[in-house]
């Protein structure tokens, strides 16, 4: 614990000049109609100039709260107490007069989604000429010049004419960096970024971060970077601040809090997130239950219904924030001394050495505190014990009748599709509707999915995933191609003969929250497949206990409406009706991605159970490539409605071939401070062209980074000429790239 | 945005021309414009009727009726929308729909006109100012005039304000607002104060009237559209940017939230052009309302398609106008 302790002594002396943020026991509280809501609890932390701090937490936590209120930008009615300086002055409480002359010019802030962030009837050249004239006596011209100059800043390319330009003219990732643009206008000594990339594709994520560090290089500005996402963290920031139930449990550097977490909070976040640098483990460890509703929270330690190691006085007492580091007496953690790892626990010292798997165990269930988790976990393991019975029976009578026995995980192919395409028509807007052009949604894609197998989809928003996926379930008609479930063709199936097969062929939701009818009990819910194919209704409502045990609820959580559950729960919910009529298949689109990390791990293990107890074949649709690295036997990523590469999940991570595989692999942050700061970087630049008009040839090509920089004229020619085909290049690793060459990542 | 008009204007001809026929056989079929004739007492020669049939041109079938209305080919030069010519009415041999038309059109307007800008420039006012106090005093009491102003039929309401003119002026004891007539008889011979005075005394009454219904929904709907915008990413980021609370407001709330207002008053426009029917009448104006409640009692079924004409067209035109109000607003929709 040396390094610790120099860390320590430097920060004793701190020369306070320094500081551009300080924030003293701010407290924010919402008046709700249930009661006062306390969304931020006594958040202290300073930061100095030119340092970045990362706030961490799930939704809910208040992470968010706390800077709009330094930012003065909560609604009226909250209630914020305690204290804010920037640069020595308070900006609490101040008159709008006061503060206007402070937000944006002392103090800049970056929001989460840029689609929405932008004002669309201003070009983009007059909000950030805006930002400008708000601080600076200068004139309209020269606003207008310094936009340009801080576009040109951003990495914005063809600034000239995008200053132009509305905002609806602009991709997400370049409406990103306008804010980015508009939060630099002033050279801020602090900026607070919240969330800033959740909204966008990673490889997009990766340039807006560049454009994030540049206005930090360039401004000398702090940062606060608010974010969910473990992997950002770890390579953006210097320190971290965990924030759960509206307080800060742990701070310290990012060393400390990554590599030795003494919060269990935060060693299961850690612990709950699949790790893309990881061998497959076994299993992810989630942590039980759901953040505390902030009008209720528990008395004493805010975690200590979901702490494995709770105890009497954790129950009682909240704990305070103290240091943490090796050993000696704790004492309160002060603000100024940024290096100290402190946290707020009573039992920090014993998680000393200990893994996320030592302290959470794999659990399934969803329930509300450790004790409910393990009795669910029981019922749902003999839930599941039962209907594997019920399983292996038949498919011993099955394999019986074949005279073979199954061996190995995978089996022989159950879904197929081949040379799949889907085009949606544009048409023109006049009265005519005439059909102007089509949309490849979908050109050209063959795929295999085998019993009990897990294929995953992978790519970026618009690359035609989910769109596939609706097309083997047959919910929308293809424009060519075929379809075939069990040999059987699909595709020329009338709807009346297709809704037997529909009982084999599934579908899990993204959101859980818009995929259940809200006028509907759970009980209803999970039984109305089962209602519409003409099973008796006591039948069905003896299986609906049996499903609601299977995913980890309890059985009298069927009279409840869906808006009582958590995002979670109601995923299981999801996942319970997909279930009702014993299917083969499961097509899960984006199941997870609407989930928080620690809930996130509990549906996976939850998914993979299933499969492992009921012989499902997921054909899991996403585009988080460290889920799929978990989940999935078998990966296909997308490229513009084309398959780019497929192979096994160790041939593909382990060894990926095209330039878009490297590029996606190795845009996703990692959540390892030392690893994601010395990795090796394949950066994509630009967006994703329109499908309306792909690129001739390779359609990658236009954001290939071996097409910009290794190829040769000659090479370059057959890109962007021949389309290049899907190629076997030994052992069922097809990647489709004239001048593929392996390349290990991780 | 010059080939975006003519499109929106050429695109609006078939609907004028599909409204037309409508009204002309919805008009043919409800009612015989010689019913008053054929019924008096003692019966009328037939030559009589044969005559009025012929003059009325009766005596031919329905379409070919109406395509005498639209071009006037084949008729006694009366008649004929494209040559400008409404044809003849029921009223007497000497009356000219057309003439009758724009005279009372000029009246009208001037009502429809100055109620639809002042409810339009007070929903904006009340609208903003109810959504920047939300769940205030001022909110909840403009709030209630709204739902108290929508729940009022025009008629009734025009009563009441007929009525506290008379007791205002009784109280003031000179005619400070005339609660009869439109004023156009009084303006003659005066200089241009004394014109404003004559069009202030006429015009103030029967404006609160047609404009409260409009006033009600459209601050209704400024209202729930200010609030939407306030609470929008766009302009919290304004406010992050350092601008000033008044700058926020005007330049990027009111800005865009007066976009879908502009949708709502254009649909608007027929409401107004209703209530002015009934506002004319409580206030004895002679403009189009009168007009057209005459039409209707006389079974004047040119006269009717004419004013059926007109005010489609006024519709239409105002959509038309928001429309390209909207290009000009909204760049997302802006056409090249």
């Amino acid at each position: 614990m040396t390094t610790t302790d120099q860390k320590t002594t430097e920060a004793t002396a701190p020369t306070d000049s320094d500081v551009v943020l300080e924030v003293r026991d701010l407290s924010v509280t919402f008046p709700s109609d249930d009661g006062p809501l306390p969304a931020v609890r006594e958040v202290s932390y300073v930061l100095r100039r030119g340092e970045t701090l990362g706030i961490v937490g799930e939704s809910g936590s208040g992470k968010s709260v706390t800077s709009m209120a330094i930012m003065g930008l909560l609604p009226k009615n909250a209630r914020v107490e305690g204290s804010a300086k920037v640069l020595g002055q308070e900006v609490l409480g101040l008159k709008d007069a006061q503060i206007s002359k402070v937000r944006g010019n002392r103090i800049a802030m970056i929001f989460q989604d840029p689609l929405t962030s932008l004002n669309p009837v201003y070009t983009v050249g007059y909000q950030i000429s805006e930002a400008v004239l708000a601080h600076r006596k200068v004139g309209k011209k020269a606003a207008m010049d310094r936009a340009l100059e801080l576009l040109k800043l951003v990495g914005i390319p063809h600034p000239e004419q995008r200053i132009k330009q509305y905002p609806h003219e602009l991709s997400g990732g370049m409406r990103q960096r306008v804010v980015i643009a508009i939060a630099m206008a002033n050279e801020p000594d602090v900026i607070i970024a919240d969330e800033p990339t959740t909204a966008l594709d990673v490889t997009v994520q990766a340039q807006v971060l560049e454009a994030l560090e540049a206005a930090r290089r360039e401004t000398g500005a702090a940062m606060v970077l608010i974010t969910h996402d473990l992997g950002v963290v770890a390579g953006h920031v210097d320190r971290v601040g965990v924030m759960y139930g509206g307080r800060l449990v742990e701070t310290g550097s990012v060393e400390d809090v990554f590599y030795r977490p003494r919060m269990p909070y935060a060693l299961g976040l850690l612990g709950s997130l699949p790790r893309l640098d990881e061998e497959r483990h076994e299993r992810l460890t989630p942590i039980v239950g759901t953040p505390p509703s902030l009008l209720a929270l528990p008395k004493g330690c805010a975690f200590a219904p979901r702490c494995p190691m709770a105890r009497d006085i954790c129950r009682e007492e909240e704990p305070r924030l103290l240091t943490a580091a090796g050993g000696g007496e704790r004492r309160p953690a002060v603000p100024e001394e940024t290096g100290v790892h402190a946290a707020a626990c009573h039992f920090s010292e014993e998680l000393e050495g200990m893994g996320p798997g030592d302290l959470f165990k794999g659990m399934a269930a969803d329930a509300a505190t450790v004790e409910e988790a393990a009795e669910a976990e029981e019922r749902a393991a003999e839930a599941l014990e039962e209907v594997a019975e019920d399983a292996a029976q038949e498919s011993a009578e099955k394999a019986a009748e074949e005279g073979a026995a199954r061996s190995g995980k995978a089996g022989e192919v159950i879904l197929t599709v081949q040379d799949l395409v889907k085009n949606f028509p544009i048409r023109s807007k006049g009265l005519l509707k005439r059909k102007i052009g089509e949309v490849q949604a979908v050109s050209g894609i063959s795929l295999e999915l085998r019993e009990r197998e897990t294929l995953a989809l992978v790519g970026e928003s618009g690359c035609g995933k989910s769109t596939t996926a609706r097309l083997m379930l047959q919910l929308i008609k293809q424009t060519a191609g075929e379809v075939s479930y069990k040999g059987q063709a699909l595709h020329t199936l009338s709807a009346r003969q297709m809704r037997p097969l529909r009982r084999d062929l599934q579908l899990v939701f993204q959101d859980p929250f818009a995929s259940l009818d809200p006028r509907m009990t759970v009980s209803d819910i999970v039984a109305e497949p089962m209602r519409i194919h003409g099973r008796n209704a006591k039948e069905a409502r003896a299986r609906v206990r049996e499903l609601l045990d299977l995913v980890g609820l309890s059985p009298e959580h069927g009279s409840r409406y869906p808006h009582e559950f958590s995002g979670g729960q109601r995923q299981r919910i999801g996942i319970a009706r997909a279930l009702a009529l014993n299917p083969k298949v499961l097509v899960l689109d984006e199941p997870v991605s609407a989930l928080d990390v620690s809930i996130q791990a509990g549906v996976i293990n939850l998914l993979e159970d299933l499969q492992e107890e009921l012989g499902l074949s997921y054909l899991f649709v996403s585009h988080d490539l460290s889920v799929v690295k978990h989940i999935a036997d078998r990966v296909a990523v997308m490229y513009l409605g084309k398959i780019v590469e497929t192979g096994t999940t160790d041939q593909l991570f382990g060894a990926p071939a095209h330039p878009y595989t490297q590029a996606l692999i190795s845009a996703i942050p990692l959540p390892d401070p030392v690893k994601e700061r010395t990795r090796e970087r394949i950066v994509v630049t630009g967006d994703v062209p329109s499908p309306a008009d792909p690129p001739s040839g390779c359609r990658f090509r236009t954001r290939c980074p071996k097409f910009a920089g290794v190829l040769s004229e000659a090479e370059r020619t057959k890109c962007v000429e021949e389309p290049p085909e899907l190629i076997d290049r030994g052992t069922g690793h097809r990647d489709a790239c004239h001048y593929s060459e392996a390349r290990e990542l991780l | 945005m010059l080939v975006y008009t003519v499109r929106r204007v050429l695109s609006s001809i078939p609907i004028l021309i599909l409204a037309s026929v409508l009204t002309f056989v919805l008009i043919d079929v409800s009612g015989d414009p010689l019913s008053d004739l054929r019924m008096q007492q003692p019966p009328p020669d037939p030559s009589v009727i044969q005559l009025a049939e012929e003059r009325l041109y009766l005596d031919r079938s329905m379409p070919e009726r109406y395509w005498l209305w639209m071009t006037g080919i084949g008729g006694h030069g009366d008649i004929g929308l494209l040559q400008g010519k409404f044809g003849p009415s029921t009223q007497s041999t000497t009356y000219d729909i057309g003439e009758n038309l724009m005279m009372r059109l000029g009246t009208t307007l001037r009502l429809v006109g100055a109620a639809m800008v002042f409810a339009f420039g007070l929903a904006v006012i009340a609208g903003v100012v109810s959504a920047m106090r939300q769940y205030s005093k001022l909110d909840y009491s403009l709030t209630f005039i709204g739902f108290l102003a929508l729940a009022m039929p025009v008629f009734w309401f025009a009563g009441i304000i007929q009525q506290a003119g008379v007791g205002f002026n009784e109280l003031a004891g000179s005619m400070v607002f005339a609660t009869i007539g439109d004023g156009q008889f009084q303006a003659q011979g005066l200089d241009f104060w004394g014109q404003i005075g004559n069009t202030f005394k006429y015009m103030t009454l029967p404006t609160i009237v047609l404009m409260l219904t409009s006033f009600a929904s459209w601050s209704r709907y400024q209202r729930t559209s200010m609030l939407e915008v306030l609470n929008s990413d766009y302009v919290r980021l304004a406010r992050a940017k350092g601008l000033p609370n008044r700058v926020v407001i005007r330049r990027h709330a009111l800005r865009t939230a007066l976009i879908p207002l502009t949708t709502v008053v254009a649909v608007g426009v027929a409401g107004v052009i209703d209530g002015a029917i009934l506002t004319e009448r409580v206030f004895q104006w002679r403009g189009l309302g009168e007009f057209f409640i005459t039409a209707v009692e006389k079974n004047d079924s040119y006269a009717l398609m004419a004013w059926l004409l007109l005010s489609g067209t006024m519709v239409i035109v105002a959509n038309l106008i928001a429309d390209l109000l909207y290009g000009v607003l909204d760049p997302r929709i802006r056409y090249e």
